[in-house]
This record gives C-alpha cells, sequence and structure tokens, in this order.
C-alpha cells in the first residue's frame, strides 16, 4: 500500500469538509474552500504526483517480470501518455488526473497481461479463479475510463475560459 | 487416502467421492500400495502449492489493484473542491455552473 504523508492526508480532509459546506449551501465556506484549495492544492497535488510514480514503478516491475529495460520502457511510455493527455499548460490538477489516467492504464495492461496468463495456463485454472481475475480487470478498466471522464470534464470545463499569465517567470492559469 | 493397521498389517485405502458421497476405496498392501500412496501424496501435494501460487498472485492482484485507491480518493476530493470553489455543482453526474454565480 503506499499512501500520503500525514499532512496531505489532513489537507485533503479538510478540502473534503468545505466543499461539502459549499454544497450544503455555506456561501461563505466557498471564500475559504478557495483560501484552502491556494494554500494546499499545491503540496497535496505534488505529492499525490509522487504517489502516482511511486504507483506506476510498482506496476511496472510486476508487468516487467525482471527485465529491466522493459520496466523503464513501460514507465517511460506512462509518462509520455500523461503529459500528452495534460496538454499544453496544465494547471496542477491536469497534471494530476492525468497521472492518475496513464496509472490506471497500467493497471489495466497489467490485469489484461494476467488474465491472458491464465487463459494460456489452459484446463488446469479453476473458474471462481477466472472469475476473480475477470472482475479485477472489469474494476481496474471502470476505473480507468471514468478517470479518463473527469480529466475531460475538467478540461472541457476549464480549457475555453482558461487565461495564461506569466508573473515573475511563473506560468499561472486563471479561471474565469 | 488413509493407511489402515489390521491385525499388525497395513492396508492402503483411497477416498474418492461418488454421487456427493465420500466412499473408501481399497488399494492394496505392500510395496504396490506405498507406490500409490507416494503418487497419491505427490499428486495431493502439487494441488496444495499450485492452490497457494494463484491464491498467492490473486492476492498480489489485488493488492496492485487498491494500492493507489487513496491517491484515487484523493484526486477525486481535489477535482469536487476546485469545481466547487469555481462555482459549479453537481447534476445527474455532471458538473453545472450554478445560476448565481
Amino acid at each position: 500500500m503506499i499512501e500520503l504523508t500525514d499532512g496531505a492526508r489532513e489537507r485533503v480532509r479538510e478540502l473534503r469538509a468545505l466543499s461539502k459546506k459549499v454544497e450544503g449551501g455555506d456561501k461563505g465556506a466557498r471564500t475559504e474552500l478557495r483560501r484552502a484549495l491556494r494554500e494546499s492544492a499545491p503540496d497535496v497535488v505534488a505529492r499525490c504526483s509522487d504517489v502516482a510514480k511511486t504507483y506506476r514503478g510498482m506496476l511496472a516491475e510486476k508487468m516487467a517480470t525482471g527485465d529491466p529495460l522493459f520496466k523503464e520502457a513501460t514507465v517511460e511510455r506512462a509518462e509520455r501518455m500523461a503529459l500528452e493527455l495534460a496538454g499544453e499548460h496544465p494547471t496542477p490538477l491536469e497534471v494530476l488526473l492525468s497521472e492518475r489516467v496513464a496509472s490506471l492504464w497500467m493497471l489495466v495492461e497489467l490485469q489484461e497481461a494476467l488474465m491472458a496468463a491464465y487463459y494460456n495456463k489452459g484446463g488446469g485454472t479453476r473458474v471462481s479463479v477466472v472469475l476473480q481475475m475477470a472482475r479485477l480487470q472489469e474494476s481496474a478498466h471502470r476505473r480507468y475510463l471514468a478517470a479518463i471522464k473527469t480529466l475531460a470534464q475538467v478540461q472541457k470545463l476549464q480549457g475555453p475560459s482558461r487565461v495564461q499569465v506569466n508573473i515573475g517567470g511563473n506560468q499561472v492559469n486563471v479561471s474565469r | 487416502m488413509a493407511w489402515e493397521r489390521r491385525g499388525g498389517n497395513l492396508y492402503y485405502y483411497q477416498s474418492e467421492r461418488v454421487d456427493g458421497r465420500v466412499r473408501k476405496k481399497y488399494v492394496g498392501t505392500g510395496e504396490i500400495a506405498e507406490l500409490v500412496a507416494h503418487a497419491d501424496e505427490t499428486i495431493r501435494r502439487t494441488r496444495a502449492e499450485r492452490r497457494e501460487r494463484v491464491r498467492a498472485e490473486l492476492e498480489e492482484a489485488r493488492g496492485l489493484a487498491s494500492a493507489a485507491d487513496e491517491l484515487n480518493e484523493a484526486a477525486e476530493i481535489l477535482v469536487r473542491a476546485e469545481m466547487v470553489a469555481a462555482g459549479y455543482h453537481r447534476h445527474k453526474g455532471e458538473w453545472r455552473r450554478r445560476r448565481d454565480d
């Protein structure tokens, strides 16, 4: 199990609580939520990105079955996929979501490879085992598609109205 | 599979399931019975090892699938927070902008 740090976890809890308040109709909470996002989102996103990279390393290790070149190539392919998905001048959230899609893509690939291996074993594999593997594969695929949808929604909603400015050498994306 | 002692001699029996009921089948005694018993033990051990290997593989696959659950949850919370802060709300699974924002 790979986990967030206690600090990041606490900030995520705070963001969830504030989001619920805003959704519950507490208008004052929106200002507080915006402040919390400004202050904590970069840290949380950075931590989540680290976790995503570690996770991809774990998946690649399993997929490569001891072949270091294959492992590195798979990690690199996922990195490129994440970069392409994020597009030009992505917001930190788009970077995080793109990394999540790339990680889930690797998980789907791995589950499919495992499933194929079970089928290739022939008649010796019990039906219950194949069914359990199939469930894992379906779940990974569902999550992968859901992650793509979330990224697409965020890009669609942020994209057309986003303005990019450069302040003191730092690139800043502003939503109108 | 079991050895049974009767009158100082060992007799080997196999168990088999017939119509849902376990039935004891006499195999024999002496060297032949020992060979069959050895083969039975090898088959039993091989099956147990295979079951254990499959169980470990499934467990590992489950572990890999759920290892990043916290990351996925955090990403969803961040999306929700960003969207809510920007004045959107969820309607039937879609994000919509509030009219008063």
